[in-house]
């Protein structure tokens, strides 16, 4: 198992390096590079030189980059460029506002994707099953963005039941407060990974009702209901957990356009933020966050489900 | 008729005889007509403001309204279909253009190039698609071709990928065996032997990374990060759609719903192609060397 722990990291870490030094190099293909990045392209000389200095741009590349990625890791991500604010803080204060809405989400997706997965996979190539399948198309061919702007002249600008755009209320703070501001983007992300757990679920119940232990209970008179709660459901489960953490590590990184339909204060919308002030320090530590927790949420994710299947085999 | 046409038109014929596919295939081409023949069928051009009748609902001149400067939605739509297209068209061309190869090489000849090939591919895949996306565009700057490149690059790893297996499976095949024991060059191997048997997987993916580049187009667009205006472009019509939802609830639900109908339509072409030619294949046991030619 610590083997098979090593193997992955192994592979994943030239992987988060290499994409590190791209987000650090990054700032080198920008017009001007890094110092017309800070200051902006018609600086004096003045100011181009005290800037160089400031930031040791005379010295060696790989010693600039090896500098940079060793405060990273000590989680001095720079200052940016807007307010003078650490960018590591500006992040840590979008995470949990990222975070309820990407638990929020994968919960509706799963209250809706479980269900069909599961009456789809029993009834395959019926009526039923097609309709279901259906959904799962829909779900995913609808651009969140659109049906983000379906739900708000639906639930805020027709019917005035909820606001057309969210703020971050903590759920403990005032459960309903947050309910009532993550009702929507939640649904809109909910509904598109329903669509993505329903999809995956179906193919893998119908792989186990096809196995051999399926038709050995059913012989030996097992009723139908257990067949399926106790030994189909249960090894069906098994790798979708793997699909739903992958899952909640895209929504951290990447419920971007989510975040804008609804100006939901996550960290999707300091990167665009960013991006539209050109505030490099902040485009490439939010960058750069968003990368380590989408790889190790990934890696959790995969030693989770070697630990849970002992028939995962540690290569 | 040669050899190798025969089985890509019953496949053709096989995926054209599903009705949901058809009416994909006929949505896509009419709207591929549409687009292509817009300057000769619309009156309007999609630039040309008129403040007068900004944000007029919509009427007999307007048949889906008009947008904040008084633009024609409609005839924007129309045009934004061709940005979507052209955005399609060349996401696709240079994730095929370049992941194919990766893939060929690195499955072809396996240890290090396969290694040092694929690691860099995961490096593109280390980011959500359009994160990676934004941050290209964040460096090189907002413009038609930045989206597209952006879009193109972020398809690379699932062409490098698929190809990749695709090789893998092949090479051990008796055919491949024998091209190679006539004393066959690798790249002859790679292109004339291996690649025209790799066809069908590489095929669906065009069809679905074609859904993923126009789904990524838009929402580049709507992020205020994709094809900077005046170009009409269905995202960015949405996003300035969103800022009058109160004053012109209708504005964006035109380019969502052609944005929408797009993507299923593709989705739909794409998942029948894949199942047809899987059909195809487990009939036989395996795949069958069309196309060869020793």
């Amino acid at each position: 198992m610590s083997g098979y722990i090593l193997r992955r990291l192994a592979q994943l870490l030239p992987v988060t390096l290499l994409a590190s030094l791209a987000i650090w190099a990054m700032i080198y293909a920008v017009p001007g590079g890094p110092v017309g990045a800070m200051v902006g392209e018609n600086a004096t000389p003045e100011q181009i030189r005290a800037v160089t200095e400031r930031l040791g741009l005379d010295r060696p590349v790989l010693v600039q980059y090896g500098a940079w990625l060793g405060k990273a890791l000590k989680g001095d991500l720079g200052l940016s460029l807007q307010n003078r604010q650490p960018v590591m803080e500006l992040i840590l204060e979008r995470v949990p506002a990222t975070v309820q809405l990407g638990i929020a989400a994968i919960l509706i997706g799963l209250l809706i994707g479980v269900p069909i997965a599961i009456l789809s996979a029993l009834h395959p190539r019926s009526r039923l099953d097609r309709l279901l399948s259906g959904w799962s198309a829909l779900a995913l061919g609808v651009p969140t963005f659109w049906l983000g702007i379906l739900l708000i002249l639906l639930f805020a600008v027709e019917l005035r039941w909820l606001p057309s755009a969210s703020t971050y209320v903590a759920f403990w703070e005032s459960p309903t407060k947050a309910i009532s501001n993550l009702l929507l983007p939640a649904t809109t992300l909910g509904v598109y990974v329903s669509g993505i757990f329903a999809r995956f679920l179906r193919a893998s119940l119908i792989g186990e009702l096809h196995a051999d232990y399926v038709r050995t209970a059913r012989a030996k008179g097992l009723p139908e209901r257990d067949v399926i709660g106790r030994h189909v459901l249960r090894n069906a489960l098994l790798p979708f957990i793997t699909i739903v953490g992958l899952m909640l590590a895209s929504f951290i990184g990447g419920a971007l356009v989510t975040e804008a339909v609804f100006t939901y204060p996550g960290l999707g919308r300091l990167l665009i933020q960013a991006i539209s002030t050109r505030d490099y320090p902040l485009i490439q530590g939010a960058i750069l966050f968003i990368l380590v927790i989408y790889v190790v949420i990934n890696l959790l994710v995969d030693v989770a489900y070697a630990w849970v299947d002992p028939r995962i085999e540690y290569g | 008729m040669s050899a190798s046409q025969r089985p890509a038109l019953v496949a053709a014929r096989r995926v054209l005889a599903q009705k949901s596919a058809f009416m994909a295939a006929v949505f896509l081409l009419g709207m591929a007509l549409i687009a292509f023949l817009a300057p000769w069928i619309l009156p309007g051009d999609p630039l040309t403001q008129n403040l007068r009748h900004a944000l007029e609902p919509p009427s007999a001149a307007f048949w889906f309204g008009a947008d904040e400067l008084g633009r024609d939605i409609l005839t924007r739509v129309v045009y934004g279909a061709r940005t979507s297209l052209v955005t399609a068209l060349g996401a696709v061309a240079i994730a095929g253009l370049i992941g194919v190869p990766i893939g060929l090489v690195a499955g072809f000849y396996g240890g290090w190039r396969d290694a040092v090939l694929m690691r860099l591919v995961d490096v593109i895949l280390a980011l959500p698609g359009i994160l990676f996306a934004m941050a290209l565009i964040a460096v090189i700057g907002r413009s038609q071709m930045a989206a597209l490149v952006a879009v193109g690059i972020t398809g690379i790893p699932s062409f490098a990928r698929i190809t990749r297996a695709q090789v893998l499976s092949l090479r051990r095949r008796d055919f491949v065996i024998a091209v190679d024991a006539m004393g066959g060059s690798a790249s002859h191997l790679m292109f004339r032997t291996i690649l025209p048997n790799s066809w069908s997987p590489i095929l669906v993916q065009i069809v679905i990374l074609a859904a993923v580049a126009i789904l990524l187009e838009a929402a580049l667009a709507f992020l205020g990060v994709g094809i900077p205006p005046p170009t009409p472009s269905w995202g960015e019509m949405l996003r300035t759609g969103k800022s009058y939802l109160y004053e012109a609830p209708y504005y964006a639900i035109l380019p969502g719903l052609v944005l929408t109908l797009t993507i299923l339509a593709l989705d739909t072409l794409g998942r029948t192609l894949a199942t047809v030619l899987e059909d195809r294949q487990g009939s036989t046991g395996e795949p069958e060397p069309e196309g060869q030619r020793l």
